[in-house]
């Protein structure tokens, strides 16, 4: 297993490299700069700036001044947020999101395979019915519905909840239950149809027919294996319920970092950009390398194909 | 299957054991009696379905007690509406710095004001009151200024404001090193625009000059009449030597920041709020308020809601969506206040067929500017001159008024009758939700009065920017905000040099009246020529069509007192007070 961690880490460099080349070049191809705005710089001034921050440089060269620097662990400066660091702005927000996120996770996992696996037990019986029509409901009703409605219920109607911002721990319920509703369907979809299929398989037969009760089989045969792809997908859903959404941040006043995303390309800020991809991509890989120590644990065949 | 439940009741299999006694403590009797007797596979789905759905049950209730309680806590508490002398806004984003010579945008600007004073300082009628200024001298015909500063002025750490602190401010706006976007503000200094693009090394040539600690003296290269509002705005402040080298890029962070306004910065917790104490030492009196707290809420309905349920005092745009504005126009609690930030369409007079003035002529005549204020709902006033009504060289008449028969047969006289054989033209706009709602209404009024179709395109912000100034389309639809009340902000922006001309319009005459105005320190023959300027602009050569002015819409509770907006769009939390109703 620490082969397997090891063997990890070392494939993530050649990874962060693409990832950080692919988005340098991508940021730079796209139509306006840093420093437009609505009322036009003098060329002096914009002559100044990218002097500042080394935009009058060919782009090979800034290229290898962001690796340079990146190699010290220094993800840049932002040009929209005047004096601040990337790493400042991702220190700061970061731990906002994680936060967040793993209430979320832990909602969502908590909620989403159980009501998985009641739905698969009692295929189309109305338990079924009822769990499939609210999972539906938590993937096809967007983040922003979900967040208004639960803010005009619980915060403008009955008043027992906070609107919005980042104070105490009651200000957290509805934020993470927002977040937590799209990932808790979305397991809960996969549970039951991974379930599904495992019901079937030889060595569910062959525990029932040795007269293992219902929850023994369910449990220990068919539920254990079945979370193999429920794990797979909680890989990437772990990263990206982390690394903050946007639209529950936005919503709720939270300052988190999942909102910089999105307003740092609005803003053609070059470094923040590559250093918001940069975390996740990490996330990424942290999170995946949990996953495949995870298939380990749950399905001893992994470790002899490792 | 097997009939296990049978089997478990009567055997005492492994299985038996184990699942029974569990569930015997946890469901309750006649709900085991009715699962054992009803048939085998069934009933153990249901003890699985049982537990699973109360592991869930648990999950929800364990979240309703936290709730319930953390709710109580809430309740019992019984918040009050407000917290006197603190006042609770909403600045919408973080602002992208508080260094005043790097900032470029309101939101820093807002915070800003409230932190510092410069020499003199905006009244909210537009007028430049005196302020670190006692007083000022213009000399030799409006090329030197001296100013003389108050003695009693004092930073927030005690030491004295001095006119060094104005003279390295100003020399560090200038500096290139420190790029700042508005250096071009002191381009009339005397060698100011080649000292900030290299061509001159020694800051000591600049004409700006501390001559003792209480005179300021500053000479121009050529008289400019707006200059004295130069000196209230944020980039001119005065800026402290010692601690901007001392604490570097975080100079402006809480714990180093030194400022000399009203407020001081007391807490600055990134993206999320601000805090800004009543600053004792300050020259005019501490302010009324103790304690300005500036959230950052970026979704207006959200912030609308904190309004709601007072958890914020005073809101502005930033905080309305338009079913808001007209929820609450009837409100004693709303406000609406005009702004100097106006809306246009642009056209691109190098390309067919707007390079014919007959053609912008009957475009700008076919537009009903009233339209708009009906849009938008934010009560935003219709424009057809580019000078806005509250500046000096306004008048009702610079510009053409809407006259669809008269717009009609401009178009027939350029060659279109009716509209035939006018080319389809494209009119690029940012992709915002009110900017596309003005947009599709031009394009019904130009193909209602004119019979031309107008093809909307629309980009995101930053790629529309690059568009508009690498090769704008036939038409455009633009704004801006005046960052000083003077007509130069404005009519500025229409000179061949200027960068913010993407039109590609220009006239050796427009040029000539503008350099004229800004050089005359008449008032009345100032005013004048820009009226002249204004004419041809809005009138004869028609570059654009001005459009409306927007307004900023307030909502304030009734326990705020003392709140006013400047045309500029600057607010100063000075004068308010919470609590004293």
């Amino acid at each position: 297993m620490i082969a397997l961690i090891l063997k990890r880490i070392l494939l993530a460099i050649p990874v962060l490299l693409v990832v950080a080349s692919l988005t340098f070049v991508l940021v730079r191809i796209v139509p306006g700069g840093p420093f437009d705005a609505d009322k036009n710089l003098p060329p002096e001034i914009i002559a100044n700036l990218n002097a500042k921050y080394h935009l009058d440089k060919p782009v090979p060269e800034q290229y290898f001044l962001y690796l340079g620097r990146l190699a010290q662990g220094d993800l840049g400066v932002s040009y929209k947020y005047v004096n601040r660091t990337v790493n400042d702005i991702l220190s700061d927000a970061f731990p906002v999101s994680l936060q967040l996120g793993t209430i979320s996770l832990s909602l969502a996992v908590l909620v989403g395979v159980p009501l998985g696996a009641i739905a698969a037990v009692c295929r189309g019986r109305k338990e079924d019915v009822i769990a499939m029509f609210l999972s539906t409901l938590g993937i096809s009703v967007p983040g922003f519905v979900i967040g208004a409605t639960l803010i005009f219920v619980f915060a403008i109607e009955l008043r027992v909840l906070p609107v919005g911002l980042w104070e105490s721990p009651w200000h957290v319920v509805l934020p993470a239950v927002t977040l937590a509703f799209s990932p808790a369907a979305y397991l809960a979809r996969l549970t039951r149809a991974s379930v599904l299929e495992i019901v079937e398989k030889d060595w569910v037969r062959t525990a029932r027919s040795k007269g293992l009760s219902q929850w023994s089989t369910v449990t220990k045969h068919i539920l254990r294996n079945s979370l193999i792809p429920v794990v797979t997908v909680l890989g990437p859903l772990t990263a990206i319920v982390i690394t903050g959404s946007f639209v529950v941040e936005y919503i709720y006043a939270i300052p988190g970092m999942g909102r910089f995303f999105i307003t740092a390309v609005m803003n053609r800020d070059y470094d923040l950009i590559l250093g918001t991809t940069l975390v996740f991509a990490v996330l990424l890989i942290i999170a995946n390398t949990f996953v495949d120590v995870a298939y380990q644990i749950l399905d001893p065949r992994m470790r002899i194909e490792d | 299957m097997p009939s296990k439940t049978r089997q478990k009741k009567e055997a005492s299999s492994e299985a038996s054991r184990e699942v029974y006694p569990r569930v015997r403590k946890t469901v309750n009797k006649a709900k085991i009696k009715a699962m054992t007797k009803s048939s085998d596979a069934k009933s153990d789905d249901r003890i699985l379905i049982w537990r699973l759905a109360k592991g869930l049950g648990q999950c929800f209730l364990a979240l309703l007690v936290v709730v319930s309680i953390l709710s109580l806590t809430a309740c019992t508490k019984a918040r009050s509406r407000f917290e006197p002398g603190v006042l609770r806004v909403n600045l919408g984003t973080e602002p992208p710095g508080l260094d005043w010579h790097t900032a470029t945008d309101s939101t820093s600007f807002d915070v800003v004001s409230n932190l510092m004073v410069g020499l003199t300082q905006y009244t909210n009628d537009l007028t430049c009151a005196p302020s670190c200024a006692k007083n000022w001298e213009v000399l030799d015909d409006g090329k030197r200024y001296l100013f003389h500063l108050r003695d009693d002025l004092r930073w927030t750490d005690g030491k004295p404001v001095t006119a060094y602190d104005f003279e390295y401010a100003w020399k560090r706006l200038l500096n290139p090193a420190t790029a700042a976007q508005y250096a071009f503000f002191l381009y009339d200094v005397v060698n100011a625009r080649d000292y900030n693009t290299g061509k001159l090394k020694n800051a000591d040539l600049l004409g700006i000059k501390a001559v003792d600690p209480l005179t300021f003296e500053v000479r121009l290269s050529k008289p400019a009449a707006y200059f004295i509002y130069l000196t209230a705005f944020c980039v001119s402040f005065p800026m402290r030597k010692d601690v901007v080298e001392r604490y570097g890029d975080r100079w402006t962070e809480p714990e180093n920041f030194v400022t000399n306004g009203p407020f001081k910065l007391k807490h600055w917790q990134h993206e999320y709020k601000m805090e800004l104490s009543a600053n004792p030492q300050y020259f005019d009196g501490p302010p009324k308020v103790k304690l300005v707290k500036m959230f950052m809420v970026p979704e207006a309905s959200t912030a609308f809601a904190l309004y709601e349920n007072d958890e914020l005092d005073f809101i502005d745009n930033r905080s309305f969506s338009t079913p808001d504005v007209e929820r609450f126009r009837s409100s004693p609690e709303y406000q609406n206040y005009p702004l100097l930030r106006a809306n246009y369409l642009a056209f691109n007079v190098s390309k067919k067929p707007f390079t014919d003035p007959l053609v912008r002529k009957a475009v700008a005549m076919a537009i009903d500017r009233s339209i708009f204020p009906r849009i938008l709902r934010r009560g935003e006033r219709p424009a057809t001159s580019w000078i806005p009504p509250a500046l000096p060289g306004y008048s009702p008449d610079s510009g053409l008024k809407f006259d669809p028969v008269q717009a009609r047969a401009l178009l027939a006289q350029a060659g279109y009758p009716g509209g035939k054989g006018f080319p389809k033209a494209e009119l690029l706009y940012p992709n915002r939700d009110d900017v596309r709602l003005t947009v599709e209404a031009t394009q019904d009024e130009l193909k209602r009065n004119l019979g031309i179709e107008i093809e909307l395109v629309n980009q995101e912000w930053k790629v529309y920017l690059a568009t508009v100034r690498k090769d704008a389309p036939p038409m455009f639809r633009n704004s801006w905000g005046a960052d000083y009340p003077d007509p130069e902000t404005f009519m500025n922006l229409f000179t061949k040099d200027c960068g913010n001309n993407d039109t590609k319009w220009w006239s050796p005459k427009y040029d000539q009246l503008i350099q004229s105005a800004e050089g005359e320190l008449d008032t009345k023959k100032r005013a004048d020529l820009y009226r002249q300027a204004d004419v041809m602009l809005c009138r004869e050569a028609v570059p654009i069509v001005p459009t409306f002015l927007a307004t900023q819409n307030i909502m304030v509770k009734p326990w705020v007192k003392g709140i006013a907006i400047n045309p500029l769009d600057l607010q100063f939390f000075k004068a308010v007070e919470v609590g004293g109703q």
